[in-house]
């Protein structure tokens, strides 16, 4: 009996555990108030010729397939930069682990390990909307301005708990939401929606945002969600009802995206349409079929440093870290800025950062880099809508 | 009763229970004979589904294969099958056997830590970017029905697979010379040993066994949802796990039926619960808890009544 009761132990335990971690999911939102910035905040720091910006970036877990395109434009920008820079970069990169159980408790160490190093004069990331609030009071601690490629939850900067501290280089989902479902309703004139979230607060605040424009519109909508780590829809798909002419799916994962399109195909339901968001703004969810949709940033794919980018990754785009490749820029100028009499703070290199205007032609996401009051790019008013020619997105008229 | 809705739950929860089932067997055979949770099946799984993937590649891909495509399969299977059934054999050479003796929370951490290992590795190694099976180039897309009953090629492959491995096994178990092996280290490691048998290979055959019948479902999954990755392990392991407490620890029968009960719990929970798809491992999970409170031995399990 003893063997028996170790195993329920085990079992009842890996339950507990399971429980917690949910739990600790379920609220999201449960920063702390925010802390005051210590002395780091204003403790000089001689920048030297090599300076240090950090990066907090899920580059091991269950999001690293995307992570790895924030690091491989970050460190496309660092490279390019110090070809042709006297002074260089260097990044301090933290792995967030986004998505693994643990994902919140290693961004916060990685935080930490930022925060410690007085060398480290800006952050680069996160990469999530949950590791942002979990982060917000260490980062804000000490004195560290950081700023993200990728975290759309509108209140992150709304709430006026990170003004002055965080910044962002894609829109938020106030903005993408609304131009999906008017696409859908205006453009495609479609009234039966079905919206399927990964349960991740990216997609959750996207496809409320979607639902809610739909349904004051008088679309019907049915709404699901899906694990980001389930590669089996097929239930989910017997379930979605026949009469649905469009699926809306603002998931993280390209190739979840295509593996649901293709997973709907082999059910005898790849005439539904589909549209997914920035984050499945991928040749492998376009190559789905050209019944396929998305939202993206104005990324022009004609730039020069997408072009270099292409080639250096074997034709590969990876437009999910391009707005990352937008952080890195940011942080990498306002820093040069604040470095200028060779020595500087944290605090000096957040006004920097603020006070960012990086012209249209130099920025790679289509519009000039510049921050409104709450750190929100004040430039991005709206997203673009692509359709897939079977192989690849071109944008159409939105 | 929307009947097109319950066949199509039906059989998407038997092509899940299959691999379930599959993967469950590998922990039962383990735990029948060393009383070891090896948390590292889960990606033992997940490398069989990544060897599949290169054997497909290194014989021209799905869209051009070399050979026919049911050559190519029958050498994706051996190759997951091989591979896991021997990496099996050395995880358990190196990380179990020098632990033989130790408390029991020593091999338990021990497989946690393979685990971990198995899984950065195949991030370092692999990439962290999805590998697409492409099924649809390499057997076709087309969906077949019998009334209401639509299923598609790679599923129906998945079951009958599935059945025919677990036939194999049990055959094996039941009548060959080392299945009886297996089954007396599984009673009494001890007396087998003093009996003449060879306590050492019979456990390492045990891995190699469970292994690649994990290889296979890597396999098997890739085949039928697409896309493998290096994370993919970590809840196909805990779910094959659960499978196996259900259905009875220990017990093969037992691994199957559980397997497939977990499978049609989750379709089932996912069509037809509220929020079915977003809790589906809530429901799955706790179903785990009610088994194991009404039946503590599982399904098949049979009450081990220790000395005190």
């Amino acid at each position: 009996m003893k063997g028996r009761r170790g195993l329920i132990g085990v079992v009842l335990a890996l339950t507990a555990a399971f429980a917690a971690v949910a739990a600790a999911y379920a609220s999201p939102d449960r920063a702390a108030a925010p802390a005051a910035p210590a002395a780091s905040d204003s403790a000089l720091v001689k920048c030297g010729k090599t300076r240090t910006i950090g990066f907090m970036v899920p580059a091991t877990g269950p999001a690293a397939s995307i992570g790895v395109q924030q690091v491989h434009w970050a460190q496309y920008y660092v490279s390019t930069y110090n070809k042709t820079h006297k002074t260089k970069f260097k990044l301090q990169t933290e792995d967030t682990m986004l998505g693994a159980p643990t994902g919140t408790a290693e961004a916060l160490k990685g935080a930490q390990a930022l925060v410690s190093n007085p060398n480290v004069l800006a952050t680069a990331g996160p990469a999530g909307s949950n590791e942002i609030v979990g982060v917000t009071n260490v980062l804000k601690g000490g004195g560290l301005g950081w700023v993200s490629g990728s975290s759309t939850r509108t209140s992150l900067t709304t709430d006026g708990t990170r003004t002055g501290f965080m910044f962002r280089t894609v829109p938020p989902d106030a903005i993408q939401g609304p131009t999906a479902a008017n696409y859908i309703l205006k453009k495609l004139k479609l009234k039966n929606v079905y919206i399927i979230d990964d349960q991740e607060t990216y997609s959750t605040g996207l496809a409320d945002t979607v639902q809610s424009v739909l349904r004051a519109a008088g679309a019907t909508v049915g709404r699901d969600g899906v694990s980001q780590q389930q590669s089996d829809f097929s239930s989910l798909i017997a379930k979605i009802p026949r009469d649905v002419q469009i699926i809306y799916i603002p998931w993280q994962l390209p190739p979840k995206g295509q593996a649901f399109g293709n997973q709907m195909k082999a059910a005898g339901r790849g005439s539904v349409k589909l549209m997914g968001a920035d984050g499945l703004f991928d040749s492998s969810f376009a190559g789905v079929g050209s019944h396929v949709y998305d939202t993206n940033f104005p990324l022009n794919p004609k730039s020069k440093i997408i072009s270099g980018f292409r080639k250096q990754h074997g034709g590969d785009g990876e437009y999910f870290g391009a707005p990352t490749y937008a952080a890195v820029q940011v942080a990498a100028t306002a820093v040069d800025k604040a470095c200028a009499s060779g020595s500087t703070t944290r605090a000096k290199v957040r006004a920097a950062i603020a006070a960012t205007n990086i012209p249209a032609s130099k920025s790679l996401i289509g519009v000039a880099l510049r921050f409104n009051k709450i750190g929100d790019l004040a430039t991005a008013h709206k997203f673009g809508i692509y359709k897939s020619n079977g192989t690849d997105f071109v944008p159409v008229a939105g | 009763m929307n009947w097109s809705l319950f066949f199509d739950l039906t059989v998407s929860g038997l092509t899940l229970g299959s691999l379930y089932a599959l993967i469950a067997l590998g922990y039962s055979m383990v735990y029948g004979i060393l009383k070891l949770l090896n948390f590292a099946h889960g990606d033992v799984y997940m490398i069989g589904a990544f060897l599949g993937w290169f054997a497909l590649h290194g014989l021209g891909g799905p869209v051009n294969p070399d050979f026919a495509g049911a050559a190519v399969l029958v050498v994706m299977f051996i190759t997951a099958m091989l591979g896991c059934g021997v990496l099996g054999v050395a995880i358990e050479r190196f990380a179990y056997r020098p632990l033989r003796n130790a408390p029991r929370i020593a091999p338990l951490i021990s497989a946690l830590g393979v685990s971990i290992f198995l899984q950065n590795s195949a991030l370092l190694v692999f990439g962290a970017s999805f590998r697409d099976y492409n099924t649809f180039s390499l057997i076709g897309v087309k969906v077949y029905h019998v009334g209401n009953l639509f299923f598609s090629v790679p599923q129906l492959l998945t079951v009958v697979s599935a059945i025919c491995l677990m036939i194999a096994l049990t055959v094996f178990v039941a009548r060959s010379r080392l299945g009886k092996a297996m089954r007396s280290t599984a009673y009494d490691r001890e007396a087998a040993s003093m009996m003449g048998i060879d306590v050492d290979r019979v456990i390492s055959v045990t891995f190699f066994i469970g292994s690649a019948l994990a290889g296979a479902a890597g396999v098997m999954f890739g085949l039928v949802f697409g896309q493998i990755f290096h994370f993919m392990g970590f809840l196909a392991g805990l779910k094959g796990f659960t499978a196996a407490v259900i259905g009875g620890i220990g017990s093969l029968p037992g691994a199957m039926i559980g397997g497939l009960v977990v499978g049609l719990a989750e379709s089932y929970a996912t069509g037809y619960l509220p929020q079915g798809s977003t809790f589906q491992n809530l429901y799955v999970f706790a179903l785990l808890i009610l088994v194991i409170l009404i039946r503590p031995s599982g399904l098949l399990g049979k009450a081990v009544v220790q000395k005190a």
